[in-house]
């Protein structure tokens, strides 16, 4: 059952505060002040009150003063004041100065407050929604700024390269000269394909839904200890598995795989081409409903004060090997999808590990 | 000789370009290149380039991960000014983006900003340029 919406009433006669906490108590969350601080102390306690009636005639302030000066330190909560016609005049003036959304006259009727509820209800799911909205625009754009930065260094470098490339091969009648500048536009190549395909993960993360199904741990890494296998052998990296899964576990296979095939790669590519005894070690490890998923290396590391910037889009920490600034980003979002976590630990020339753990669904 | 080059890039390829048309315009050129940023700050700041050299012209990328192009620069401009005095900073970018050239345009220390790819022609008038700056007969 979804929770009863949160309502303040604020009234220095005790009998009306009874009165209507015993007639909306069932329907809702209600919350009674017999004077301001009593109200303020409420107000502290339950930021998410989403509703306040405030009774215009009180000693010290009036409702009006009271939704003025609350106006700003909480703007969310809708407010409605509770006032007999006499009071007319200065209902009209506070309306007018946009500080309430409604009135409702005394004495009321039950049936005149629930209409009001629903109403300022409406309006603030409404008001809250936008602010969301809002947020959510506001990472877009600063997003788009990056992406137009990023788009004249990361497509347009590869290809001024290759451009230039054409331009020195004039005057270039050597073939084995040729051979090693083919060798070097390939992997410049290579790399803005690798750029174009993470922005594609980039895009499906952020826009597309999730799908559901069962995992087992044992078969979608097998996939992966196929694809790191050469690169293994080549590059004389071990490749240590270690999977523990006895129950059953429910996630996206495409998000898993993306965060596997991220860390895993970053785990092969960050190693230390002096290091003798090279390994990357991947266990996972299901437990009450929770997949801890551990990727570590033997690598060069990551300096502290890189840390904290490594899941940021376009960041790279290292010029060892061609990044794209995309992969941890990429990871850290289907992580927040999966409502997973990860940390990391990192020593400088020891090796770093990834540690993430996901609640299946 | 009496000129003599550094290259700043993360890119392999661009650096075997710059070096080819470098020794394409000459083939006595000596040439130093840089894969990270820190290392060639390290050498200049130790006086290890070029001892013979008059004059030192630094190809400067400006995108790089870990110091970037800017950040290199900053740092350059804190070193003696006997020091600086004998580099001629480039920024040679793939970028068009205005921010990058507003931001070039506001280090003393670059002298000129060239988009990639460097045509022939901009690299033999800039040579011919820093010569005649520096009274240097190649």
């Amino acid at each position: 059952m979804a929770e009863k919406i949160k309502i303040l009433y604020i009234d220095d006669e005790m009998e009306n505060l009874t009165g209507f906490k015993a007639s909306l108590r069932l329907d809702y969350h209600v919350f009674t002040a017999v004077n301001i601080p009593d109200a303020l102390n409420h107000l502290a306690k339950h930021p998410d009150i989403r509703i306040i009636f405030c009774d215009q005639r009180m000693p010290v302030k009036t409702g009006v003063e009271f939704f003025e000066e609350i106006r700003g330190t909480h703007p969310l909560p809708v407010r409605i004041l509770l006032t007999a016609y006499t009071d007319i005049e200065s209902v009209i003036d506070a309306i007018n100065r946009g500080n309430i959304f409604r009135f409702v006259k005394k004495p009321w009727a039950p049936v005149e407050i629930i209409s009001a509820i629903e109403e300022a209800n409406r309006f603030y799911l409404a008001n809250s929604m936008l602010s969301v909205r809002n947020d959510e625009l506001q990472k877009a754009y600063s997003e788009l700024d990056k992406f137009a930065y990023s788009v004249s260094h990361d497509i347009r470098g590869p290809l001024s390269g290759i451009l230039g490339a054409i331009n020195v091969s004039r005057e270039m009648h050597d073939i084995v000269e040729m051979k090693e500048m083919l060798f070097l536009m390939e992997k410049s190549l290579k790399k803005l394909d690798t750029y174009i395909l993470s922005m594609h993960d980039y895009y499906s993360l952020q826009r597309g839904e999730l799908l559901i199904s069962d995992i087992d741990f044992n078969k979608l890494v097998g996939e992966f200890k196929d694809i790191y296998k050469i690169y293994s052998q080549t590059a004389n990296v071990d490749f240590k598995i270690e999977i523990n899964q006895r129950e059953p576990f429910r996630s996206d296979v495409i998000a898993l795989k993306l965060i596997l095939n991220n860390l895993l790669s970053n785990a092969f590519k960050y190693q230390d081409k002096s290091n003798n005894a090279k390994s990357v070690e991947l266990i996972v490890e299901v437990y009450k409903g929770v997949a801890n998923i551990q990727v570590k290396d033997t690598g060069v590391g990551i300096l502290g004060n890189h840390i904290g910037e490594i899941f940021n889009l376009f960041y790279r920490a290292s010029s060892q090997e061609a990044g794209s600034g995309f992969g941890l980003y990429n990871v850290k979002s289907a992580l927040l999808k999966l409502s997973g976590q990860i940390e990391v630990n990192s020593v400088l020339n020891k090796g770093t590990t990834f540690m993430v753990s996901i609640p299946t669904k | 000789m009496q000129l003599s080059f550094v290259i700043i890039d993360d890119t392999e390829l661009d650096h075997f370009i710059a070096l080819k048309m470098i020794r394409n315009a000459n083939k006595k050129f000596r040439v130093k290149s840089f894969i990270d940023a820190t290392h060639a700050l390290e050498q200049i700041t130790a006086g290890d380039i070029d001892k013979d050299a008059k004059v030192i012209l630094v190809f400067l990328d400006i995108y790089m991960p870990l110091m970037n192009g800017f950040e290199f620069v900053e740092e350059f401009e804190k070193l003696d000014e006997a020091i600086q005095n004998k580099y001629y900073v480039v920024a040679l970018t793939s970028s068009w983006q205005i921010s990058d050239i507003n931001r070039v345009n506001s280090y003393r220390s670059f002298k000129k900003m060239i988009t990639k790819p460097m045509k022939a022609d901009e690299l033999s008038s800039l040579i011919n340029k820093v010569t005649i700056e520096y009274s240097i007969h190649l």
